[in-house]
């Protein structure tokens, strides 16, 4: 090796002439420099400090974005895009986090969680506890495709399921929401492994929670963590949001 | 608007009805934002449009810095007091509309008539047409007019008509002033690129007189939409170097794989291709005016007009047709891309070119997600659960692979436990019931009974040749309810689409006996057929149901995908027409060739050059 480079690097000063084979190293030496300050750079900024409002259609994500942000109750529509800004505690305003609202119509909602699972430091999964019975098998779909996705799991943010519109009467308790949920889970794993492999055979889907256990929360990498609240508010529009243990869980987690 | 068209990159026109509305939708893409006027179906509305242009320029105006500087907390927190603005607006443009319509009336007679006078009009007030320039959006001539007599607002009622006639004026007498207009836009460099708006517009009114051809020596450039093909043979060149490079590229892979593709490499060698494209046509453009678009096209933050995208999205499109999608849904997909993209700010260093493929890769994206969930098993545990059978039917044209499908999937099905029932109603084709009958002895013989608790996994009932498949299919229901079989696979005749007495038919098997999954079973090597058979056999379920919500088709089989190497394009067209998703993939002929759809891979295999 150092055989090669003796007569490589005679040569070179040969051609150059001494102050010019010096002042090319040196330029040499300063891209080298900024590329590792750079990737340096980069990695600093690219932590995460994101926490993401997922959850299917109707559930009360861009309320409770609103509601979080700037405390008073919008009329919102279906989100086709997502909205991101940065929240600050309530109770201890120097750290903030980055509060990410994602579509939840099912052509979108794949994308955005693409687009924006890397940068996740934490997952907020809304759930409509008045429609619960109905969509249950939905919820534990798009539940499951979060959880079993390769960034997610690597990673592990924080989870909260937050059990959303408790102000309607017919709103199903955490307690139960979370026992239909590990039920369905645990029929999803075992269709979905069953499903015929995908077209480019990329490996089957990684397995959730362990094998001949029932499937259980305390089993995933992460913390799970179920709170009940509601972006409406118990006195209509012009009051408050119930929000207490969320807020209380963000600041956990921040 | 926002949960069916948008979603689905069905965007392409901006009407769109639902119940007894017809919704006109704007989208600005700048600040994101979405102008819907919703009125009556039965009302034609001509100001309807002009009404929305005004309100999408006053908003914007109005909260131009709320938006820039305050992003998403500016939209929640800012009051939007606009109603007394909308109000204003819209008493205008129901004046306007009353207004216009014997100016139109007018401004014909007078053409007719006094030809001198307004012909001196033009030539000296050369300003009038910079002013209309300036104020031009992109739409019909029509809009040319209102625009410039709304916007100098000083001007009186009468200069107003006479304006108005003006233009109806320029536009007729276009043969005897193009060559000033020439002389003028080739004057104004800088106005130059909006011009050119005004002059296609022009173009499209006279469409039948045969001025078409006067022009095309001259601006060729303005006129030309297909660039890529007309546009100068030095053009043709950097494309012709390109094909065979990525032609030897492929021959390393093996055909018919459909490989996790990378395709950064080719994005950055389009992208020098495109530097170089973009350069020849400044160059032609001539001056400073040329260059300095070039320029800022790659640096800074250019906003993304129709002429820019129009040269790449005629690529594209092409390039679809070219992978096997159907015409006219290519035709759809570029408008409704357009649309998103229009006047949006690019970052910088992205091209054009990149900007409008990504644009595109995530609108087919989105096409392929499914919009209900794809789990059959889970399906099928729920029947059980009710201790009923799953029912799947699967219907289709002659020759597509039902049987062997439906082979397949009953062996999947048998895989993981379930017992089925397979019923022939196929009583039309030679061979039919013989050919299920086989696949039923070799599955039992690849499960015998004794692995299985002792209960024959598969079953086939038929009632031979001719008799009613309706009626098979019933019988056979009740009898899968009786023996207790978990899944009831029903077997139907190909039929053509346009056979009625066929599709009525098929359409009282599936009305009579309600099943629970209706597949159409469809093979990736269709191409613009795909659209007809679709449409057709959803118009004749429909049509024949006697229910309030008829039962359509609930999913897709895409059949002989292995005989297709990258041409996916089948895959696009079904699921845009039906928004139902791609339920099962077969690759082949023996039982283990079923698959599942990955939506990427499948783009990836699209957008491949």
């Amino acid at each position: 090796m150092a055989g090669g480079l003796e007569p490589a690097l005679a040569a070179l000063r040969r051609e150059l002439g001494g102050p010019a084979l010096l002042s090319v190293l040196i330029a040499l030496l300063a891209v080298a420099l900024t590329f590792l300050v750079w990737r340096f750079v980069q990695g600093r900024r690219s932590s995460r400090k994101a926490v993401l409002l997922l959850g299917l259609c109707d559930a009360g994500k861009t309320l409770l974005f609103a509601r979080l942000l700037s405390g008073r109750y919008r009329d919102t529509q279906t989100s086709i895009t997502d909205s991101s800004a940065t929240y600050r505690l309530s109770h201890d305003k120097s750290t903030n986090v980055t509060l990410i609202d994602l579509p939840g119509h099912e052509s979108l909602r794949l994308q955005f969680l693409e687009r924006f699972k890397a940068a996740a430091r934490a997952i907020v999964f809304v759930v409509d506890s008045v429609a619960f019975q109905r969509e249950v098998k939905d919820v534990a779909e798009f539940l499951y495709q979060v959880l079993v996705d390769g960034t997610v799991l690597r990673n592990a943010p924080a989870l909260l399921i937050a059990c959303n519109k408790q102000d309607v009467t017919m709103a199903k308790s955490a307690k139960l929401i979370q026992q239909q949920l590990e039920k369905e889970l645990n029929t999803l794993r075992v269709t979905r492994s069953a499903a015929p492999t995908t077209l480019d055979s990329s490996g089957g889907p990684a397995q959730l929670g362990k094998k001949g256990k029932d499937f259980d929360f305390s089993q995933l990498p992460m913390k799970v963590e179920f709170v009940e609240c509601s972006a409406r508010g118990s006195k209509g529009e012009e009051g408050d949001a119930d929000l207490e243990g969320l807020e209380k869980w963000l600041a956990k987690v921040a | 608007v926002l949960t069916a068209p948008l979603p689905q990159e069905r965007g392409g026109n901006n009407s769109f009805t639902h119940e007894a509305l017809t919704l006109k939708y704007k989208l600005d893409n700048q600040f994101e934002l979405v102008f819907v006027v919703g009125f009556q179906k039965i009302l034609t509305l001509t100001y309807v449009d002009k009404l929305i242009d005004d309100v999408h320029k006053e908003f914007r105006d109005k909260y131009r810095n709320e938006f820039q500087q305050k992003g998403a907390l500016g939209l929640l927190n800012g009051t939007f007091d606009f109603k007394d603005d909308f109000m204003r607006l819209l008493r205008d443009a129901e004046e306007s509309s009353k207004v216009r319509a014997p100016t139109v009336m007018k401004t014909f007679e007078q053409s007719l008539k006094s030809q001198k006078t307004v012909k001196c009009m033009i030539e000296t007030r050369g300003e009038k047409p910079k002013e209309k320039v300036k104020n031009k959006k992109n739409k019909g001539s029509k809009k040319e007019g209102a625009e410039a007599a709304t916007a100098p607002s000083k001007a009186p009622a009468g200069d107003k008509q006479l304006s108005a006639a003006g233009d109806k004026e320029e536009l007729t007498k276009d043969e005897i002033l193009q060559k000033n207009r020439e002389e003028f836009f080739r004057r104004h460099m800088k106005a130059g690129e909006k011009s050119r708006s005004p002059k296609p517009d022009a173009q499209k009114e006279k469409g039948k007189k045969p001025r078409v051809w006067d022009l095309g020596n001259s601006n060729a450039k303005v006129l030309d939409y297909s660039n890529s093909a007309t546009n100068g043979s030095a053009e043709a060149c950097p494309v012709e170097g390109f094909d065979p490079d990525m032609a030897l590229g492929d021959k390393n892979r093996e055909p018919g794989r459909l490989y996790d593709l990378e395709y950064e490499s080719e994005e950055e060698a389009e992208e020098e291709k495109v530097v170089q494209n973009t350069s020849k046509p400044s160059a032609k453009k001539g001056g400073l005016g040329g260059m300095f678009g070039m320029l800022k096209g790659l640096v800074g933050s250019k906003s993304l007009t129709r002429e820019d995208m129009d040269p790449v999205l005629e690529k594209m499109k092409d390039h679809l047709i070219a992978k096997n999608v159907a015409a006219e849904i290519a035709v759809q997909l570029c408008e409704s891309v357009a649309k998103k993209l229009e006047g949006k700010v690019m970052g910088t260093f992205t091209t054009v070119t990149s900007t409008v493929k990504q644009a595109l890769q995530e609108a087919l994206v989105q096409i392929l997600q499914p919009q209900r969930r794809v789990d059959v098993l889970r399906d099928v545990m729920d029947a059980q659960r009710h201790r009923r059978p799953y029912v799947v039917t699967f219907c289709g044209v002659n020759g597509v692979g039902k049987s062997t499908n439906l082979a397949k999937i009953s062996f999947w099905l048998i895989e993981n436990g379930f017992s089925v029932l397979i019923a022939a109603c196929d009583t039309f084709r030679a061979g039919a019931v013989e050919q299920l009958r086989t696949h039923t002895r070799r599955l039992n013989a690849l499960h015998p009974p004794e692995s299985h608790g002792g209960r024959t996994m598969v079953q086939l009932y038929e009632k031979g040749y001719g008799k009613d498949a309706a009626g098979i299919a019933m019988e056979a229901i009740s009898y899968a309810r009786n023996q207790g079989f978990d899944v009831v696979l029903v077997d139907t005749a190909g039929r053509m689409q346009d056979n009625a007495p066929l599709m009525t038919a098929l359409a009282k098997l599936i009305a009579v006996n309600a099943p629970d999954l209706v597949l159409f079973v469809g093979e990736a090597l269709v191409g613009n057929e795909a659209v007809d058979q679709l449409v057709k056999f959803n118009k004749a379920l429909a049509d024949h149901s006697m229910a309030q919500t008829p039962r359509l088709i609930d999913g897709i089989v895409l059949t002989k995908f292995d005989t297709i190497d990258d041409k996916v394009g089948a895959a696009i067209s079904m699921t845009y027409i039906t928004s139902k998703p791609i339920v099962f993939v077969g690759t082949g002929q023996t039982y283990c060739d079923l698959r599942s759809l990955n939506a990427k891979a499948v783009v990836a295999a699209l957008m491949k050059a």
